[in-house]
């Protein structure tokens, strides 16, 4: 009965006549023969990579997501240049509860001012603080330039009138003074190329030497990000050991015995060593990608669970070693290639975006992924043949009722399993339309922490922490000078302010506004742009001529051709600066103008990335979904199984996004790059399951065509076994990453509850509806062979 | 009468082989100050400003400098009256020096024709947007900073003291290296230091020329290490001792350019 069936499927389960398996196959035999030359070669190769790591440089600025050719880098760059503009700015805000208008906390600004401005890599000329912040007043015929605050006020009176000097002009408050006068602030420039965590833990030095009511917050991009940095490779050095120690204690509680512990872990680390070697080798930078390549590898390393599983069956079984060994090699070697094949095939997309962190990142697990396997078939064999038989495996061999009872469920009741997850499905698609592509990263950092706080604490009272421009450019030199020109940056200042993300805008038009008041003895009604160019022109010559030409600088080019229009933001979404730029486009389209309008700044870099990185990740998604259904369609020699074993991945895919979608978590990098992830390897599962199942009939000569009740049998044999194997892996890897759920950075967060919840319904998927759907198509999946 | 001893000991200095212990770092700048910004009873200029920003884009400015010392005192008069750019021509500034205290300054705005006097910090203001301050371009008091003489040397082939500077007070410098004409009591170079010792601007003078018997920085140029701004300054038309008046130096002048003298 069994011959018709195994006829057609020969070259699929008899070792030898597929040449890969025969060169694993001799490759294993050689290493049974040979482990101490395999464990020398090993040695060799690990020290010769272990030799690149101190060359290890890091690169922890998201900016370099995007190359530095990008069209917005090489725009934003082109901003600051001719604007004379700082990259970074850390801004330090000091609140009172009552008032920060008064004698004592004016010392302490003026003194943290002081301290600040000796601190290293700080652009000290451009500081801002009431103490050296310019400020031009009428008095009489006088016209005063100097400081807002060159001498202490220490008196009522005096107090009164700084207060005065401060709300009388706009381009203070809601800068350097909240319109409740318990906030104001100090703008800390930094040189390029200065470490903004740096600066800001020497600021937050200066700051904890002054006692008081005030409170005092630390905020900014570079803040953010320089920390966000320093903080990743912390975590990378605590939790990658912890989730290595976790895998240890798992596996030895699996196994009970410390022989599959000690190889996985040694393998893991093996893989790891010379992944990193090589990326830090070839001088890539460790970016905040290729920082999780440790972790990842990890994760990747369990697979070689299954060889433990089944060598755990195969040694009570035969009872010899070496032959249990060979035996076990031969029965998971395709499953196992194939998962890697599938794993190394999900990261390789990642070669083909366009960000280069990205690409090395997806490189270095293709390679790490294919070091793994090819340890799987030379130092585990070899490990194995030194420990002995006992220590291997010590627990009782017994299949897991549980997985029989999963396994049978999804057998007996195919119709109940598939309606189940129908609905499943439909609620998963309606919680993925509700997902929101949006990057933030100050929302990287845990809602309470220090960096959090201090950006809500600012956002709340002054213009904002997030800065976007809007270049305004003429068509010739000189034309910034024209009336109508600041008259039409003006409105759109007003149109910008209308949205409520934006706290404070900023140009040209304010400081001839403020100039032309000035002039005319502080008459409010003067605080307007003036009819004429030619005195418009006077106005920024005497500006010039009083103040710092930076300032001038800041918000006007050099020929006078384009103005600059500073945007405070008080969120950093990216999607903040979308709204700026819809707004922007509005204002143009209602007032058409022969003027060209284009937003930049950090903020709008931000924008930027968050589309084209994410849309980039979202595309590699897809892109990685087709790739694996070829291997797939490749590894069974059959669509239909293929289109099988494709169920429990998107099945799990969709529940995991609609949840995110529910849970209304936006779909940024962390979340984007693990959707790569999640393809290699929740299809494991699959490969696993079918590849044995077939194995399995093929093996006992069922007919599943027909006999259902074999085909059953076959389906909670699969479910017991190889997939106490499945369940194993999950397990595992669910437990590893579970560390992560414990970090301060959300993103790690993320990435472990994403992973220990991907892994677990996908094991699950595949124990529960793998035997329901091919129960109800067997008549579709085993056409082959049963025509007689 | 202390200029003809000043002569005669510039003679005899220059005359004699030169040991450190023989001018004070106080009286090398004392004379370089006196030479650079007080040569002749008066002077009249044009003078071209040229700002290069660090992409090389370039804002100019032309004017016409009349300058006149009162007597001995040390007080002295300066008029400038920009040409150019054209959308502020007629735009004027009035200085008046005095030795130990601020100057004051007028500055005349055609558009709205108003005269206002401009209270601001002379050493850390810019002038029209330049890398000299108001101080660069109207001098500074030799007590301002304690002069120190570090060595002799040789500049572009002219004999120099390289003195060191150091504000008493509070300055946007630290220190400050000047590089003085030991004949002609130029400064030939100036470098300017910030606290942590990093260079912030450094001052040359490209071309020196005898104009009427004084020797005479026709083209400076004053670079800013920061930022990477420059300004450069040609000296043209000099005559020193035309007899300007003091009453020229006036707000009725200021509004009313003297056209015998700014054409």
């Amino acid at each position: 009965m069994a011959a018709p069936f195994r006829k057609p499927l020969p070259h699929f389960f008899r070792p030898g006549r597929d040449s890969l398996d025969m060169q694993l196959r001799s490759l294993t035999q050689f290493s049974l023969a040979r482990p101490r030359l395999i464990f020398a070669l090993v040695l060799l190769i690990t020290l010769a990579f272990l030799a690149q790591l101190p060359k290890i440089q890091t690169n922890t600025n998201p900016k370099n997501m995007l190359p530095p050719t990008s069209e917005v880098r090489v725009w934003n760059d082109s901003v600051d240049r001719t604007f004379a503009l700082y990259e970074d700015t850390i801004v330090v805000g000091i609140v009172h509860p009552a008032s920060v208008l008064n004698t004592a906390t004016l010392e302490k600004v003026r003194d943290i001012t002081a301290g600040i401005l000796r601190i290293k890599g700080v652009a000290g000329r451009d500081v801002s603080s009431f103490t050296t912040i310019d400020n031009v007043t009428a008095a009489g015929p006088d016209l005063k330039v100097a400081p807002l605050v060159t001498k202490i006020p220490k008196n009522e009176a005096e107090l009164q009138a700084l207060r005065q000097h401060l709300f009388e002009n706009p381009l203070f408050v809601d800068r350097i003074i909240s319109r409740d006068e318990k906030t104001t602030a100090i703008y800390v420039p930094l040189e390029k190329g200065a470490n903004g965590k740096e600066a800001a833990d020497r600021i937050r030095e200066i700051l904890a030497g002054y006692q008081g009511e005030e409170q005092y917050y630390v905020a900014g991009d570079p803040v953010a990000r320089d920390t966000f940095g320093a903080e990743m490779f912390k975590l990378m050095g605590i939790f990658s050991p912890i989730a290595g120690m976790i895998m240890f204690i798992v596996i030895y509680a699996m196994f009970r015995s410390l022989a599959p512990a000690a190889t996985m872990m040694l393998v893991a680390m093996v893989a790891i060593i010379w992944t990193m070697g090589l990326g830090i080798g070839l001088g890539f930078p460790i970016h905040i990608m290729s920082s999780m390549a440790p972790v990842f590898l990890m994760a990747i390393a369990t697979d070689s669970i299954h060889i433990f599983n089944e060598f755990s069956f195969r040694l009570r079984e035969s009872k010899d070693k070496r032959t249990a060994i060979i035996e076990t090699m031969a029965a998971v070697s395709r499953p196992v290639r194939y998962t890697a094949l599938a794993t190394a095939a999900g990261f390789a997309v990642l070669l083909f975006m366009q960000s280069v962190p990205v690409k090395v990142f997806g490189g270095l697990i293709v390679f790490g992924t294919l070091v793994l396997r090819l340890l799987s078939f030379s130092l585990i064999p070899a490990i194995l043949t030194f420990v002995r038989e006992e220590k291997i495996v010590q627990e009782e061999i017994v299949a897991n009722r549980t997985l029989q009872h999963l396994g049978a469920w999804g057998a007996r009741r195919p119709k109940t399993a598939v309606a189940i997850s129908a609905v499943m499905i439909a609620l998963a698609l309606f919680g993925m339309s509700h997902i929101a592509v949006n990057n933030n990263m100050v929302a990287w950092f845990k809602p309470g922490s220090e960096i959090r706080n201090a950006d809500a604490v600012i956002n709340r009272a002054l213009g904002g922490t997030s800065l976007g421009y809007v270049v305004v450019s003429t068509s010739e030199p000189e034309a910034i000078k024209q009336p109508q020109t600041l008259r039409y940056i003006e409105g759109l200042q007003r149109h910008l302010e209308q949205l409520p993300v934006v706290g404070k805008t900023s140009s040209v038009a304010d400081y001839v506004k403020r100039i032309n008041r000035v002039l005319h003895d502080d008459d409010p009604r003067f605080d307007t742009v003036p009819d004429e160019a030619d005195t418009i022109a006077q106005y920024l010559f005497l500006f010039s001529m009083s103040a710092k030409p930076s300032d001038l600088d800041n918000v006007v080019d050099y020929p006078f051709q384009q103005a600059n229009v500073w945007v405070q933001l008080k969120s950093w979404d990216a999607a903040a600066m979308a709204s700026v730029i819809q707004s922007m486009q509005e204002y143009q389209r209602a007032y058409p103008a022969n003027l060209e309008l284009r937003p930049a700044g950090i903020a709008y870099f931000n924008f930027v990335w968050n589309h084209e990185v994410l849309w980039d990740m979202v595309k590699g998604f897809v892109l990685a979904l087709a790739v694996v259904l070829l291997i797939l369609i490749f590894n069974f020699r059959s669509l239909k199984w293929a289109l099988v074993g494709y169920v429990p991945l998107l099945f799990t895919i969709l529940i995991i996004y609609g949840a995110v979608g529910f849970a209304g978590k936006d779909f940024d990098m962390p979340i984007s790059v693990l959707s790569c992830l999640s393809l290699g390897m929740a299809v494991d599962f699959s490969i696993h399951f079918i590849s044995r199942l077939r194995q399995r009939l093929a093996e006992t000569g069922v007919d599943a065509k027909h006999d259902l009740a074999a085909l059953r049998e076959a389906l909670v044999w699969t479910a017991a076994r190889p997939g106490k194997g499945i369940m194993r892996n999950a397990i595992l890897f669910a437990a590893a990453f579970s560390v992560m759920l414990f970090a301060p950075l959300t993103p790690y967060i993320t990435v472990g509850a994403f992973i220990v919840a991907m892994m677990l319904f996908s094991a699950l998927f595949t124990l529960l509806y793998l035997p329901a759907l091919i129960v109800l198509m067997r008549g579709w999946l085993f056409t082959t062979g049963v025509t007689k | 009468m202390k200029i003809f001893w000043s002569a005669l000991f510039v003679l005899m200095t220059a005359a004699l082989p030169l040991s450190a212990a023989d001018l004070s770092g106080n009286e090398i700048v004392q004379r370089s100050l006196e030479t650079f910004y007080y040569s002749g009873g008066d002077l009249r200029a044009r003078v071209n400003m040229k700002l290069i920003n660090p992409q090389g884009q370039v804002r100019e400015r032309e004017m016409t400098m009349l300058r006149l010392n009162l007597g001995q005192s040390g007080d002295q008069r300066y008029y400038l009256y920009f040409h150019a750019p054209a959308d502020v021509k007629g735009t004027a500034f009035l200085v008046w020096k005095y030795p130990g205290k601020d100057s004051d300054r007028w500055i005349y705005i055609p558009a709205v024709k108003l005269v206002k006097r401009i209270a601001a910090d002379d050493k850390r203001s810019s002038f029209v947007g330049s890398d000299f301050t108001y101080e660069d371009v109207s001098g500074r008091n030799v007590e301002d900073e304690t002069h120190t003489l570090l060595r002799q040397e040789a500049l572009g082939g002219r004999p120099v003291y390289v003195v060191e500077s150091r504000p008493k007070g509070v300055a946007d410098y630290a220190r400050r290296l000047s590089w003085i004409d030991r004949e002609r009591w130029l400064p030939l170079k100036e470098e300017y230091f910030d606290g942590h010792n990093e260079p912030l601007r450094t001052f040359t003078a490209d071309k020196v020329e005898q104009k009427n018997d004084h020797w005479t920085v026709m083209l400076r140029t004053m670079r800013n290490l920061q930022n990477g701004h420059r300004t450069e300054v040609v000296f043209r038309d000099v005559e020193y001792g035309v007899g300007l008046k003091q009453e020229i130096f006036s707000e009725r002048y200021l509004r009313d350019a003297p056209a015998q003298w700014v054409r």
